[in-house]
């Protein structure tokens, strides 16, 4: 039943807004943010015409199109008129979206054995017993502050930021794998065992198939902590990356090339977080979150 | 029943001072403005050997007895480099301590007018090109190379090959963006990494901690080309009220007496050195050390005579080129000459519509004539 708005609906509880309205409301404060963002920018081109903290939607083109568009500073320039995939396949842009991407990759990849260990620690009580007090320890640990240990032993180049992004993320996975494996009802558990399951059976067609939708979750949340040590690792020491240049930009408030690079990081983990949160809904259609 | 009252109460007292303490910070802060207050100016520092003595002369009351002469009020604020120059160009303080090189890709690129006031020094060794194995620059090629890349380390760097011919091997470097605050433990934590470019006292640290690192080419090679300078924006200095060239007198006047006090021999260079050493936690035989490869201008007279002389175009003209081939100058400047560079003698390199640094003599001549 439709009734008609009512102004006092605004902050009731029990009404229910039309689709046109709940849409409508979801881009309200992207437009107020960018209205805000435009009267700044503009006020201060008109202080200083060649402002480069807030750039003009003018100047962000431009920086867009030598971020996506033109070869990076360190690579041969490519033909202007060459086609646009080439030319966005040897730009900056690209080049620091792939190696970004696959040291975040690789990252990910080696949360599994920290989600496995998690599992084994709420399953088997000795494994428990020895980890437990150790993880919550090390969990604790500002992972930052290991960074020169982390050059020290992993040199350099890429380990040293993959091991950052690990040794941050790890165990705060492990702990909540933990959590939610011991979530499972002991009786379950029993009446898998009378059934005539091994350990492994327990472990891992019990246990992990029913927890795994909440660690996905659990991933899907740590998506951004894992982008933060990237960054800062990219940030300290890097030959390429996107956090690599927007260091190199902030030199001399490149703030044209930065915020489309920022926007862009935001669009991949966005990305990044819908596939996590589409396979999972494929894998487990049973899972209904509240 | 009794937490729903405290809740109600502290909810009641949470809408009083909501309504009270911006009518309290209202009084407290406009209050103050009812009187003519004295012009006040902000000048921003960050922790180098040649500007370490801001944070002396602020402690040791050299600023404020010049400051009162002029009837302003001057403030020195202490900021990490980067932060400092964001700060600078947002417009958030009046004067920064910078270098030549990010007075024009800083400010100047970014259409802030500037004007450099006191040339303080320029980098006499403190920045060097360090490596393991005995290493010679042509070799260079191909290794990883540490460095804080787009700033005077890499400018260094291509000078140290384009000086011994090694121009064409320049695309072939390997540069390693490194942070300043790791590059030391990143370098001496790994001898795979067998060059850095750094600054004092960083390459102290390096060089005292691993024995098998050489200098392979320092700053003393390209002497007064990487100066040390105190920018202030040229709409601040111009205010028409004239207090702008009060502050920029009183701020000369002071760091010429500073600067005589660290130079000179008398009591207070004791005191002047410890001062100033404190600025950066730094021990005084540290201190000294890093002045060594720092050419102070330790009086007016130098200064000024540096800042007229005409091979200060030529060295300008080096790093302009330089920040121009590495588009710090901006992604859309097209032409070196867009940011163009004002001397004392009245002559501009680059468009005369587009001057965006002023070298100023102006306060450091005063000073050397005694008219401060």
């Amino acid at each position: 039943m439709n009734t008609a708005f009512h102004p006092a609906d605004l902050a009731g509880i029990q009404v229910r807004p039309s689709r046109l309205w709940t849409q409508s409301l979801g881009w309200i404060l992207f437009a107020v943010g960018i209205a805000l963002y435009a009267q700044f920018s503009i006020a201060r081109h008109k202080e200083n015409p060649e402002d480069r903290v807030v750039p003009s939607a003018q100047q962000l083109i431009q920086g867009i199109k030598s971020a996506a568009l033109e070869s990076a500073e360190e690579d041969d320039p490519v033909d202007a008129n060459a086609p646009l995939i080439e030319r966005f396949s040897h730009s900056m842009l690209w080049k620091d979206t792939l190696s970004s991407s696959k040291r975040f990759l690789i990252a990910l990849v080696l949360l599994i054995p920290a989600i496995l260990l998690g599992l084994h620690m709420a399953v088997f009580p000795y494994f428990g017993a020895l980890c437990l007090r150790f993880v919550t320890f090390f969990d604790k640990i500002v992972a930052l502050s290991l960074l020169p240990i982390l050059f020290i032993v992993f040199g350099i180049e890429e380990w040293s930021k993959i091991a950052l992004m690990v040794i941050g993320v790890a165990p705060t996975l492990i702990l909540d794998t933990f959590n939610i494996a011991k979530g499972v009802p002991r009786e379950q558990i029993v009446k898998a065992f009378t059934l005539k399951s091994s350990d492994i059976d327990v472990t891992y067609r019990i246990v992990l198939k029913q927890v795994l939708p909440q660690i996905i979750n659990s991933v899907r949340l740590n998506l951004k902590p894992l982008a933060l040590f990237l960054f800062a690792g990219e940030m300290i020491a890097a030959t390429d990356g996107l956090a690599y240049r927007i260091a190199l930009m902030r030199r001399h408030m490149g703030m044209d090339i930065i915020l489309p690079y920022v926007l862009w990081v935001a669009l991949l983990l966005f990305l990044a977080d819908a596939i996590l949160r589409f396979t999972n809904r494929r894998l487990h259609p049973w899972y209904q979150p509240l | 029943m009794y937490r729903i009252l405290s809740g109600s109460r502290s909810l009641s007292s949470g809408i009083l001072a909501a309504v009270f303490l911006p009518v309290l910070l209202f009084v407290l802060f406009c209050a103050p403005r009812a009187y003519a207050a004295p012009p006040t100016f902000t000048v921003g520092w960050s922790v180098y050997a040649g500007w370490n003595p801001y944070f002396y002369m602020a402690r040791s009351g050299i600023l404020k007895k010049w400051a009162d002469k002029y009837g302003i009020v001057i403030k020195v604020q202490r900021f990490d480099y980067a932060a400092s120059l964001d700060a600078f160009v947002a417009k958030n303080i009046d004067a920064c301590t910078m270098t030549n090189m990010e007075a024009l890709d800083m400010p100047a690129a970014a259409g802030v007018d500037s004007t450099s006031i006191i040339i303080g020094d320029y980098s006499n060794g403190n920045d060097a090109v360090l490596a393991r194995n005995n290493l010679s620059l042509s070799q260079l090629p191909g290794k990883p190379i540490l460095l804080v890349q787009k700033t005077v380390s890499e400018y260094l760097l291509e000078r140290a090959m384009v000086m011994n011919g090694l121009e064409g091997q320049l695309p072939k470097l390997k540069l390693l963006n490194t942070s300043d605050s790791d590059i030391v433990g990143a370098y001496l934590g790994n001898k795979g990494n067998q060059v850095a470019v750094t600054w004092k006292p960083l390459v102290s640290e390096i060089l005292s901690q691993d024995s098998g690192v050489k200098p392979l080419f320092d700053s003393s090679k390209i002497p007064g080309e990487i100066l040390d300078l105190l920018v202030v924006r040229s709409e601040v200095l111009n205010r028409p009220d004239g207090s702008g060239a009060k502050f920029a007198k009183a701020i000369t006047g002071a760091w010429y007496e500073t600067v005589a006090q660290l130079t000179g021999s008398g009591p207070d260079t004791a005191k002047a050195l410890s001062g100033s050493a404190a600025a950066s936690n730094d021990t005084v035989a540290s201190y000294k050390e890093q002045l060594k490869t720092t050419f102070l201008f330790s009086s007016s007279q130098s200064a000024a005579k540096f800042a007229t002389d005409a091979a200060l175009k030529q060295k300008m003209d080096l790093v302009r080129q330089f920040c121009f081939r590495h588009a710090l100058l901006g992604q859309n400047i097209k032409s070196v000459d867009d940011v163009a560079i004002l001397y004392p003698d009245g002559s501009v390199q680059g468009k005369k519509e587009r001057v965006r640094l002023r070298m100023d003599a102006t306060y450091m001549q005063m000073a050397a004539q005694g008219k401060l």
